[in-house]
């Protein structure tokens, strides 16, 4: 196969997985709760920033680690510190607004981006400049003389790993039951004992988890990390699930699919493509959103008149 | 008058791969009170949907004094004098209830965003006369409403938030009004109120056409000139209360077949 | 009663009169000295002390809901004093500013905000559309103002009319989707615009890319050019004062407009849009019109806001006009207060000159914005001043 169009193919997949990792948790979190968590991209950003942390205080201690290990382990504590930092702001802000007109919750996640992403530039030192993330894996896998970069394989593999999880999280445990009940039917998911506040607890933790290790791949793959580009990746991530059909999983990795692709065409086709991506990504969006307002995959919703 | 008021013909509508009103004809001419009956479920506020333009036929046709209104969005239907109450009183809660009844004097009001900005006098003399007419409007139906006419919708109990719904209704002097179970909720009482309400209203406006959904029996006995029974989305019987009531197919809807074999 | 029914009131010998009248003087007086002292003020110190001092006032009136009606009335009362007071004030507020030209400017950049915010407030506070993109108009607005003076040379005067139609035209753009599109999604779709706009902005060399445009010329009036100070009986203006008065217009001609529109038809329906957009429809109330309607009128005063921006500073680039910026403008309707005229201006002062003022946090800036956001959100979602119910000629 020609080596520059398996380099865009690839380059296509590593961007759809990311954005992937990303617009699953937008659907997660509006199947589920019923909520647009507009900051969940700031939220996600948050990882690579503990991840860094983690690494550096590790190499200042001089563990016995390896590079590589430290950075592993530093990932893997980031994504439960987001988990847990997701179901945080869940319990402190997002839930007071369970039950507010949709146009509230939605301000005050907006507003809720802006504090993190105020905390990450003024807590971390210099947190205004972009810092440099380690790159995962710098290898290469050679076949004839296609070149895979290993880098890409991983974020490729992890996220297909993670996507399968999830599925067989929500198909095929008893709390995938529960959180599938409670997506359909609060009400009637109480009556069957069911304890909202512990499944939106859990949906918070995966969803913010797999958010941030989708905003891992994301700076690895650019190198650097700046503390508001949860902005950009939130709205990607939030456009990919809302093309695809908020609420559905399917319908998340459809979208990102679908964004990823015109992100890579832009880039190839289009001079000077790079400033141009943002504007076809989100002419994208605002076309889907016209002739398809629920999204390709989505449930029209009925109003009960 | 050669055209009866409102007819419907073969009306139908699906959602996905459920009928949820086939076939249904529908006639009222003026001055006419016509009450829509049948068990929960059977379409019949499906059917108040389409008359009003919220949902679009997927077959059939509707017409209002001989005008082709089918497809019609809900707003040029109300304009054209088709008005609505709903089953849950959708009143804006956060106005007064004089706004309220402006707001239902939008399609007889004018005066648009330049009128507005660049003949306010003109704009607001429109928009007094209208708050004295809505003033007027309330007080006719209740006094007591009009004294709160500067509070706001929400705070009202339920049996006045369908009178003000009703009085909302009025407002666009329509040719037909349409009442979605106006008495649900309430006790006897209430009812009585409501069915001399509605009574005053018709004797106050003797062109007007009344549609009510209604399940509670002694309205449906008293009031309408005729019955029409929808069951399953479809129109199984059309006529007198007292000939309507005693049919075996009315019965089998409301009762089941077995229980019906009994009555 | 009267023959219709109605209630009028007989005209009650008000002996209140005087006293209304001194409440008014005493309100608008008292508000200009306060607001002075807290644009002067140079030491953060007095900066809290005098914002302990809004805050307790503002406290009484909540405690006794009776002193705001009170007030409210005297002002209906006495429009006529109210507004020509008004008036001298701010006519003659420069002139005590002790010439500092930083108070003109922290008074200009306020009043810009504040027409935005309550170009923001017909969508937003009236008919409830989440509009993220009020900053691209805003900046659509500028840069083509900007265009127009530098490559054509055209008057200052004579752009402002051409950016306004061209922004309105954009926004009618973004309205065109928010036909089928509710809520949240239809606030992804302004996000969306606004970000292309922005983009668009910074790659295309026409608009100056990424640095934007420079040296837009000053306007002048009757030969004056702004760039002079004003000289008037003896006393001497800095320059600022030029673009002070102008925005002042500008304000007093938002005003204007914003009450005209709630108080008519259209108020009233972008109201009922609002609380239930399907039982308005029922009303024969065409939403995809007034909702269009909405995107343009905000647009249109979005445009002039910006106009006068970029020939007061001279330079503009696209970050001023970003989605940060709508949702600082979104912020100050929040906070001072959805649907209502005097709040959302309150609400664009305190959030222009705080940050300014509070220099010691100006880096907490937009943390402190985003904290106070939710903290309103969640403890007084309908603001600072609430909307108030109509009148109707009647007095209560």
């Amino acid at each position: 196969m020609d080596a520059l169009l398996m380099q865009h193919l690839l380059n296509w997949l590593v961007l759809g997985s990311i954005y992937t990792l990303i617009a699953l948790g937008f659907s997660l979190l509006f199947g589920v709760l019923n909520v647009i968590h507009f900051s969940h991209g700031d939220v996600a950003m948050v990882g690579p920033f503990i991840a860094l942390a983690i690494v550096q205080a590790v190499t200042a201690m001089a563990m016995p680690l390896g590079a590589s290990a430290a950075l592993l382990v530093a990932i893997l504590a980031a994504m439960a510190a987001i988990g847990l930092l997701g179901v945080l702001l869940d319990w402190l802000v997002i839930r007071r607004f369970r039950t507010s007109p949709a146009m509230m919750a939605l301000v005050a996640t907006v507003a809720l981006g802006t504090v993190i992403r105020e905390m990450i530039r003024t807590l971390y030192p210099q947190g205004s400049n972009p810092k440099p993330f380690p790159a995962i894996a710098t290898g290469v896998i050679q076949i004839g003389d296609v070149v895979i970069p290993v880098f890409s394989l991983i974020v490729i593999g992890v996220s297909v790993a993670m996507v399968a999880a999830l599925f067989a999280l929500i198909s095929h445990t008893p709390v995938g039951v529960r959180i599938r009940a409670v997506a359909e039917d609060l009400s009637i998911a109480r009556l069957m004992a069911v304890r909202p506040d512990r499944i939106f607890a859990v949906t918070f933790f995966i969803a913010s988890a797999v958010g941030a290790i989708g905003a891992v791949f994301f700076v690895s793959h650019a190198g650097v990390v700046r503390f508001d580009f949860g902005i950009q990746l939130g709205l990607i991530g939030f456009s990919a699930a809302v093309i695809g059909g908020l609420g559905s999983m399917n319908g998340a990795i459809l979208g990102s699919l679908l964004i990823a692709g015109v992100d890579v065409l832009v880039q190839v086709l289009v001079p000077d493509g790079a400033s141009y991506r943002l504007v076809f990504i989100f002419m994208l969006t605002i076309l889907v959103l016209v002739f398809k307002p629920s999204g390709m995959l989505g449930k029209p919703v009925f109003e009960k008149v | 008058m050669s055209h009866p008021l409102l007819e419907v013909r073969g009306l139908s509508i699906r959602f996905g791969g459920l009928v949820a009103v086939a076939e249904v004809d529908l006639t009222l001419n003026h001055s006419e009170v016509v009450c829509i009956i049948g068990p929960n479920g059977a379409g019949k506020s499906t059917l108040f949907n389409l008359i009003s333009g919220i949902y679009r036929p997927t077959h059939g046709s509707m017409k209002l004094e001989g005008k082709d209104i089918t497809g019609w969005p809900a707003h040029r239907i109300a304009a054209a004098g088709i008005a609505r109450t709903f089953q849950s009183s959708r009143l804006f809660n956060d106005l007064t209830l004089l706004d309220n009844v402006l707001i239902g004097m939008h399609t007889r009001t004018r005066s648009g965003v330049f009128d507005a900005l660049l003949r306010p006098a003109t704009a607001r003399a429109e928009l007094e006369a209208a708050a004295a007419r809505a003033g007027e409007l309330l007080h006719a139906v209740s006094p007591q409403l009009h004294a709160r006419r500067h509070t706001l919708a929400g705070a009202l109990p339920q049996a006045d938030r369908r009178r003000l719904e009703i009085v909302r209704a009025l407002a666009s002097e329509p040719r037909v009004i349409m009442l979605d179970e106006p008495s649900s909720g309430m006790d006897d009482r209430d009812t009585d109120g409501l069915m001399a309400d509605v009574r005053r209203v018709m004797a106050e406006r003797p062109g007007l056409s009344f549609l009510i959904i209604e399940h509670d029996m002694r309205l449906v006995a008293a009031l309408p000139d005729r019955v029409a029974v929808i069951d399953y989305g479809r129109k199984i019987a059309d006529g007198d209360f007292s000939q309507v009531r005693l049919m075996p197919r009315v019965q089998e809807a409301y009762l089941g077949q077995k229980a019906a074999h009994h009555a | 009663m009267s023959q219709t029914g109605i209630h009028v009131e007989a005209p009650v010998e008000r002996s209140g009169t005087s006293l209304d009248a001194s409440i008014v003087v005493a309100v608008e007086l008292g508000s200009a000295v306060l607001l002075g002292a807290f644009l002067l003020s140079e030491q953060t110190a007095i900066v809290v002390l005098l914002l302990a001092v809004m805050g307790a006032i503002f406290g009484l009136l909540q405690w006794r809901p009776a002193f705001e009606e009170r007030i409210v009335a005297a002002f209906h009362d006495q429009q006529q004093l109210a507004i020509a007071l008004g008036a001298v004030i701010v006519m003659v507020y420069p002139f005590f500013m002790q010439g500092s030209s930083y108070a003109l400017h922290l008074l200009i950049v306020a009043q810009l905000y504040a027409v935005l915010a309550l170009a923001l407030n017909f969508q937003l506070g009236s008919a409830n559309i989440p509009n993220f993109a009020t900053g691209a108009s805003y900046g659509i607005g500028a840069y083509t103002s900007a265009l127009l003076a530098i490559n054509f040379g055209v008057s200052f005067w004579l752009t402002l009319p051409v950016a306004a139609v061209v922004a309105t035209i954009f926004g009618f753009l973004l309205g065109f989707p928010s036909m089928r599109t509710k809520d949240s999604y239809l606030a992804l779709v302004t996000i969306a615009f606004g970000i292309v706009v922005h983009q668009l902005l910074n790659n295309f060399s026409w608009t100056g890319g990424a640095n934007g445009l420079v040296g837009i010329p000053a306007p002048s009036l009757f030969g004056h050019s702004f760039t002079r100070p004003i000289e008037v009986l003896g006393f001497r203006l800095p320059s600022q004062a030029n673009f002070y008065y102008l925005s002042a217009a500008l304000v007093g001609l938002s005003i204007i407009a914003a009450r005209r529109l709630h108080n008519s038809r259209v108020g009233l329906a972008w109201n009922a849009l609002r609380a239930d957009p399907l039982a308005a429809r029922c009303q024969g109330i065409d939403i995809v019109w007034y909702k269009m309607l909405a995107f343009g009128v905000d647009a249109f005063l979005a445009a002039f806001a910006g106009t006068i921006y970029a020939f007061y500073v001279s330079y503009i680039s696209p970050d001023n006009f970003t989605f940060l910026v709508s949702v600082t403008i979104m912020t100050m309707v929040i906070v001072g207060g959805m649907d209502n005229t005097l709040g959302v201006i309150i609400g664009a002062f305190l959030l222009t000159m705080l940050p300014e003022k509070l220099r010691i946090f100006s880096d907490y800036r937009l943390l402190f914005v985003g904290v106070v956001v939710i903290l309103f959100l969640i403890l007084r979602p309908q603001g600072l001043f609430p909307q108030r119910a109509r009148n109707y000629g009647a007095h209560r």
